[in-house]
């Protein structure tokens, strides 16, 4: 009975949501503030990847916010996996095995790199700080997979963090305290395609990049410690 | 002049930064939510006569809407902000000695960004944007429900964070289909283009992003989560839950249906669902041995309340639900800090094991007495002004259904006075009066319920300046054009 119910209050909702989607008008040029964004964005920001100056400068606002939910969501896994006494385990841990570590430290600096690249060349290319941040964080959980005897220290991730969070904001403020607006892209816009260009854009998405990585690093990390 | 986007920026800053404090001191933690809060709260009193008359409007960015993001810096967002500034100083300054156990930096990180979250929210003019401050606010309160990690606070934490994550995706979902129909997620933008939510896709979107701000704001029948996530989180983080979380929800819930929607049609129900929420509520409530799900339940009652006061939807009803949301915010901040320290001393938090509760913490008891009696509408304090107001609205608005609803608000306020008296009684009437030895709260504990009690019964004696205020809040929802027009010039 209660699966019935269920049913039918879904398809009642399915029927719902049907309305609005048939309205969009998918496809057509409709969206004025879409195609500004298209039309406009590279004299307005000189960034030459339009994903990034909406994410970064149009709503940059945002981008900060979603940054703080991703710090919040490490944080607070932290608090609710804190232990008040750290214990050296002294449990022999098994080794990975050899092809597995090879492999894993072979390809560890690469993938810093490559996430790096990806931060760095945010407003050029497609990707970002999020995805260059996840790229690193998934070079740290190979060596949490590998090298399994190593600690990465969780305060350090912890200061990072902290150190690029406070570099957004005072981005941000530095922009109010020379042009009176919050995450004004107070830079230079430099020359279309070239390294330093955009304005604040690099400088954000390396911040973001330091931050994402860090945080989802910490959140392995935290993840992986052992209780008794 | 200060631009208001530090009230939002510097408590963030502080909230990054305090993991490095940390290090240097793991004293100083403690201290910065203090700071922040004093800032935001100092700020939002200095911009209160500017707002008053001219509403701010912050470009973020210096990208003008609809293309970048805007604060609307207006009465009703300076109003929340003192408010959230407030509570959350108070509350801040009782955390300081009330938290001990557990990773306490993070504790006050995520207590600095949830108030940071809730500042975002009643201050933003983009539903995205809201929508990402309002996924601040709930996430950090998942976290720290969960925060002293027994059993029962990890369960409730997970059945809220569930039922949450369900609500903001609806949100999300929403947001999306107003994005696909109009391109613009300004809200004034939005608002420029619906002009009433008769064709259905209109109306469906309306629907789930209220149901799922509802959620957030523990409206019946979405309010399961309340009780268990109020009664076992830390008693400081029931105090911001209940007089700061559920407030924003419903503030959301007024700006969708007011300035975004203009949805005056639905109104009638929504007054029917307020008062559904308060009489579940205060029933459930009475039934309560448990001191902490009692005030849980009486805060679901209270959102009922306010949701009602705002669905009358004359000037005096908005004033109404304003001013018993600033009553409620005082009034269950104070009975959850002071439960707080009772429940700390006694080690329980059966209501009948506060016997004698009077001689042995007189002040924290007096405290908890000022806080029920305001919220159940006695005067002099603070809740009778607003209740008052409300059923002044609910008659003038006339009409069979409004008078039958504000009788049964009267009928719930009854129950609602049956269980306070109860619980003072308790404390001043129970139990053997010998051999009890004072044990009163420490200081920085008993500075919040003071200046906390001290507002009340000034708000309550003379709510002049306040009315004042909620006077041009009430005007900026209802007039929606003048909204508008404050935002796309």
């Amino acid at each position: 009975m209660r699966k019935i119910i269920a049913l039918i209050f879904l398809a009642i909702l399915l029927w719902g949501i049907t309305k609005p989607v048939s309205r969009i008008p998918f496809g057509t040029n409709k969206i004025k503030v879409a195609e500004h964004y298209i039309t406009k964005d590279i004299t307005e920001t000189g960034a030459a990847n339009v994903v990034t100056s909406v994410v970064v400068l149009y709503r940059g606002f945002d981008t900060l916010g979603e940054v703080t939910i991703l710090f919040i969501a490490a944080i607070g896994l932290a608090s609710i996996l804190y232990l008040p006494r750290k214990k050296v385990s002294d449990e022999v841990l098994e080794e990975s095995s050899l092809i597995l570590r090879t492999g894993c430290r072979f390809l560890f600096p690469l993938i810093l790199l490559f996430g790096a690249y990806i931060f760095v060349h945010g407003h050029l290319t497609p990707g970002g700080g999020f995805q260059g941040g996840a790229i690193i964080a998934s070079g740290f959980a190979l060596i949490f997979l590998s090298c399994r005897e190593r600690v990465v220290s969780t305060v350090k991730l912890g200061v990072v963090e902290s150190l690029a969070g406070m570099t957004f904001v005072a981005v941000g403020l530095i922009g109010l305290a020379t042009g009176g607006y919050f995450l004004l892209s107070f830079l230079p816009k430099g020359t279309l395609n070239m390294l330093f260009s955009a304005g604040i854009i690099p400088v954000i998405y390396v911040a973001i990049g330091f931050k994402v990585g860090s945080e989802l690093a910490g959140i392995i990390g935290n993840l992986m410690e052992r209780t008794q | 002049m200060v631009n208001p986007v530090l009230l939002i920026a510097v408590p963030l800053g502080l909230a990054f930064s305090l993991p490095i404090f940390g290090l240097i001191s793991k004293r100083l933690e403690k201290y910065l939510p203090v700071i922040a809060m004093l800032f935001n709260l100092s700020l939002s009193v200095y911009l209160v006569p500017r707002v008053l008359t001219h509403p701010i409007i912050v470009y973020i960015g210096g990208w003008a809407p609809p293309f970048g993001i805007d604060l609307f810096v207006g009465p009703v967002g300076i109003f929340f902000s003192v408010i959230i500034a407030l509570v959350g100083l108070l509350v801040s300054i009782y955390a300081m000695d009330y938290i001990k156990e557990g990773d306490t930096g993070k504790y006050h990180v995520l207590f600095l960004l949830l108030l940071t979250g809730a500042q975002g929210v009643v201050l933003t003019g983009d539903i995205f944007n809201l929508f990402v401050f309002y996924e601040i606010l709930c996430i950090s309160s998942y976290a720290l429900v969960g925060y002293l990690r027994d059993r029962d606070g990890l369960e409730s934490a997970i059945k809220y964070l569930v039922q949450g994550s369900i609500g903001t995706g609806l949100v999300l979902t929403g947001i999306a289909f107003i994005y696909g129909l109009y391109g613009t997620l300004n809200m004034a933008d939005i608002a420029r283009q619906i002009n009433s939510i008769k064709p259905a896709a209109n109306f469906i979107t309306l629907a789930l992003i209220i149901t799922g701000l509802g959620v957030e704001a523990a409206i019946f029948p979405m309010n399961a989560w309340l009780p268990d996530a109020h009664s076992s989180a830390p008693s400081s983080i029931s105090a911001i839950l209940s007089g700061i979380a559920i407030e924003i929800g419903v503030y959301a819930i007024a700006r969708v249906i007011f300035t975004i929607f203009g949805a005056t049609d639905i109104l009638s129900f929504v007054a029917l669902v307020g008062i559904i929420t308060l009489l579940v509520g205060e029933m459930s409530a009475l039934k309560q041995n448990n001191i902490k799900r009692m005030l849980a339940y009486s805060s679901t009652g209270q959102i009922g309340l306010i949701v009602f006061a705002f669905a009358i939807a004359t000037s005096y009803g908005i004033e109404a639900g304003l001013f018993q949301i600033l009553n409620h915010s005082l009034s269950k901040a104070l009975l959850f800090l002071a439960a707080g320290y009772m429940i700390y001393r006694t080690g329980s938090m059966e209501i009948s094991s506060f016997e004698g509760m009077g001689k042995r913490m007189p002040l924290t008891s007096l405290g908890f007495t000022i806080g029920a009696f305001s919220l159940i509408g006695l005067p002099p304090f603070a809740g009778f002004a607003s209740k008052f107001l409300i059923v002044k609205a609910a008659l003038t608005k006339g009409g069979g259904l409004y008078t039958c609803l504000i009788a049964l608000a009267l009928v719930a306020t009854v129950i609602e006075g049956a269980y306070f008296f109860r619980v003072v009684q308790v404390l001043y009437f129970r139990g053997s009066n010998e051999n009890v030895t004072r044990q009163e709260a420490p200081v920085v504990a008993l500075v919040p319920f003071f200046v906390l009690a001290v507002l009340i019964i000034a708000i309550g004696i003379y709510p002049g300046p306040v009315m004042h205020v909620l006077n041009s809040a009430t005007s900026e929802f209802v007039h929606r054009i003048a909204y508008i027009q404050g935002v796309l010039r």
